[in-house]
C-alpha cells in the first residue's frame, strides 16, 4: 500500500513538471517590455479566427480582419515593429498562451472582469457589447422567462453562460448546469442550433450577427450584461500593460477606435 | 501553470465545486463501462465473424473494422450529434459516447482477437472437431482460453485507450470529466492548473489499476505454463 502511494504521488509530481515544462520558464519571467519587442521586431498577438468584425481568418488568402487585427497592426505601428505574428486562440487557450510567453499580447473579444482581472492586466476597454440570444423563428421562444427548460449553446470559456444564470434570475427563472452546453466554437454552436441540439445561441451581440440567416433571428428585447473587451497581457509584465493602456486611451479620445469600428462595419459601442 | 498550483485559494475553489467534478467522474464512468462491454461485445463477435470460412461474413467483418478504424472518433461522433438529428435520430450525449466509443473499440479490439485465433496451432481446431465439439464449443472452450495470455496486453491497450477517449464527449457538451475540467478552467476564477491536474489525476485512477490488473493476470498465466511445462518435463523423466 504504501510502496502504490509513493507511486502515486511520484506520478502527480512528474505530472506536474511535464505541464509546466512546456512554459519554457515563463512562470519567472516577467515577459517583453515594449522596448524588448521593438528590439526582436515582432509583436507576438493572439486572435480569433472565427468572429466576424473583430478577428476573422480568411481562409481563401490566409490573410486576417478585424478591429482587433487592426488594432494590433496599429500598435505595431507604434512600437517601430514591421512584423505581427498573429497566433489564434479560444477563450479555452488564450490566457495559458499568455502565461507561457508564447504571445505578447490578447486581442480576441476578451472579456474584462474581476476575476479575470487576478490572472492577467486588462487595457481600457476599446468596444462594449452586450450579450444577446439567437433563436429559430420557430422556436416560440420570444424573451428570458421562455428559457426555462431549454438548452442554451454558449462558448467554452465565455462569460455569456453567468452574465445569463444572473438575466435569468432577475426575471425569476433559475437556469442551471443543465440547461447550458458548451461547445468550443460559435460555427459549432450554430450547427446545434440548426439541428436543434440547442435552443438558444448565446453570446456576445456583435459576434451573433455574424450568424443571423432566414431561420433565425436575434431576440432584440434581450440585451442585458455589457461586455468589455480589453487587451489582455501578462499579470507580471506591468509595463507593457501601462504602455499599452495609454494607446487605447489615447485612440478612445481622438476618434481613432470608432474610426476602427466603423471601418470594420461593426455597431457603435453599447452606451447602457 | 505552476504558479498556479501553487496558489492555495484556487484549489478551494476548486474544493467547492467538487460535488460537480464527482458527478462528472461517474459520468465518465458510465461512458467507459457500457462503452467496455459493448467493445468487447462486438470484439470477440467480429473478431470470430473476421476467422470465418464464409466470405461474407469475413467481408461483413472487413468492413465493420476498416471503416470505424480508418475514419476519426471525433468525426462519428460530430456525425451522429449533428447530423443524424436531421434524420430524426437525437441520441443523448452518453448515449453517443457509449455508441461511437465502443463500436470504435471494438472495431480494434476484432483485429486482436483475430489475430490470437490466428496463432493458435491449426491442430488444435482439428483435433477439437475430431472429438465432435461443434465450432461454438470449440471457440468458447478450446480456442479463446488459449488466446487470452496472447491478446491479453492489447486488449488492456484498448480498454485503455477506451476510458481516455471517452473524453471525445467534451466536444459535444457531454457532462464527462474532461468537460467539467474545462467548465472550470474556463470560468471563473479560471483556475485551470488544478483543474486539468485533477482531471488528469482522475483520469489515472480509472487506468492505472487495469494496467496493473493486467500485468499481474499474465504474469500469472506465464507462471502457470512455465509450472506445467517443468511438471509435464518430470512426467517425461519419470517415463525414461
Amino acid at each position: 500500500m504504501k510502496k502504490l502511494f509513493a507511486l502515486l504521488l511520484s506520478v502527480t509530481m512528474l505530472f506536474a513538471l511535464a505541464a509546466c515544462g512546456g512554459g519554457d520558464g515563463g512562470t519567472t519571467s516577467t515577459g517583453r517590455t515594449p522596448a524588448d519587442i521593438t528590439a526582436a521586431g515582432v509583436l507576438k498577438v493572439g486572435v480569433k479566427t472565427d468572429v466576424p468584425g473583430f478577428g476573422l481568418l480568411n481562409t481563401a488568402d490566409n490573410t486576417y480582419s478585424g478591429i482587433e487585427i487592426d488594432l494590433a497592426n496599429k500598435i505595431a505601428e507604434e512600437l517601430g515593429v514591421d512584423k505581427v505574428e498573429f497566433t489564434p486562440v479560444t477563450a479555452a487557450t488564450r490566457g495559458q498562451l499568455l502565461d507561457s510567453g508564447d504571445i505578447d499580447m490578447v486581442a480576441a473579444t476578451f472579456t474584462i472582469n474581476e476575476e479575470r482581472k487576478l490572472s492577467w492586466n486588462f487595457t481600457t476597454p476599446y468596444y462594449t457589447d452586450a450579450v444577446s440570444l439567437l433563436v429559430k423563428k420557430d422556436s416560440g421562444i420570444e424573451d428570458i422567462t421562455g428559457l426555462a427548460d431549454k438548452i442554451i449553446g454558449v462558448a467554452t470559456g465565455s462569460t455569456s453562460m453567468k452574465a445569463l444564470t444572473d438575466a435569468a434570475a432577475e426575471a425569476g427563472v433559475t437556469l442551471t448546469d443543465a440547461n447550458f452546453s458548451e461547445l468550443a466554437t460559435y460555427p459549432e454552436i450554430k450547427a446545434a442550433l440548426d439541428a436543434g441540439r440547442v435552443d438558444a445561441f448565446c453570446v456576445d451581440g456583435s459576434i451573433l450577427a455574424g450568424y443571423v440567416d432566414d431561420t433565425n433571428h436575434i431576440l432584440e428585447t434581450v440585451r442585458f450584461s455589457p461586455q468589455e473587451y480589453g487587451i489582455a497581457t501578462k499579470k507580471a509584465n506591468t509595463e507593457w500593460a501601462e504602455y499599452l493602456d495609454g494607446l487605447i486611451k489615447g485612440w478612445l479620445e481622438d476618434g481613432t477606435m470608432d474610426q476602427i469600428i466603423a471601418d470594420n462595419g461593426v455597431v457603435a459601442s453599447y452606451e447602457g | 501553470m505552476i504558479q498556479q498550483i501553487m496558489e492555495p485559494w484556487r484549489w478551494q475553489s476548486l474544493l467547492a465545486e467538487w460535488p460537480k467534478f464527482a458527478s462528472a467522474f461517474v459520468t465518465t464512468l458510465e461512458i467507459a463501462v457500457f462503452a467496455l462491454a459493448l467493445a468487447l461485445a462486438l470484439g470477440v463477435v467480429f473478431g470470430l465473424m473476421s476467422t470465418s470460412h464464409n466470405r461474407l461474413i469475413r467481408i461483413i467483418a472487413r468492413v465493420y473494422v476498416e471503416f470505424f478504424q480508418n475514419t476519426p472518433l471525433a468525426i462519428q461522433v460530430f456525425f451522429v450529434f449533428y447530423a443524424l438529428p436531421y434524420a430524426g435520430v437525437a441520441l443523448s450525449q452518453v448515449t453517443i459516447g457509449i455508441l461511437c466509443v465502443g463500436t470504435y473499440t471494438g472495431a480494434y479490439m476484432s483485429e486482436a482477437v483475430r489475430a490470437g485465433i490466428g496463432s493458435i496451432p491449426k491442430g488444435q481446431f482439428e483435433a477439437a472437431q475430431s472429438q465432435g465439439f461443434t465450432y461454438i464449443q470449440t471457440m468458447m472452450l478450446i480456442i479463446l482460453p488459449q488466446t487470452i495470455k496472447i491478446i491479453l496486453p492489447p486488449m488492456v491497450n484498448q480498454m485503455v485507450n477506451l476510458v481516455k477517449n471517452t473524453s471525445i464527449v467534451t466536444m459535444i457538451a457531454g457532462g464527462d470529466l474532461m468537460y467539467r475540467a474545462n467548465a472550470f478552467a474556463t470560468n471563473g476564477t479560471m483556475s485551470y492548473g488544478p483543474s486539468y491536474l485533477l482531471c488528469g489525476f482522475l483520469y489515472f485512477l480509472l487506468c492505472f489499476p487495469l494496467t496493473t490488473w493486467a500485468r499481474r493476470y499474465e504474469d500469472r498465466l506465464k507462471k502457470r505454463d512455465i509450472q506445467t511445462a517443468e511438471q509435464l518435463e518430470k512426467v517425461e523423466e519419470g517415463l525414461a
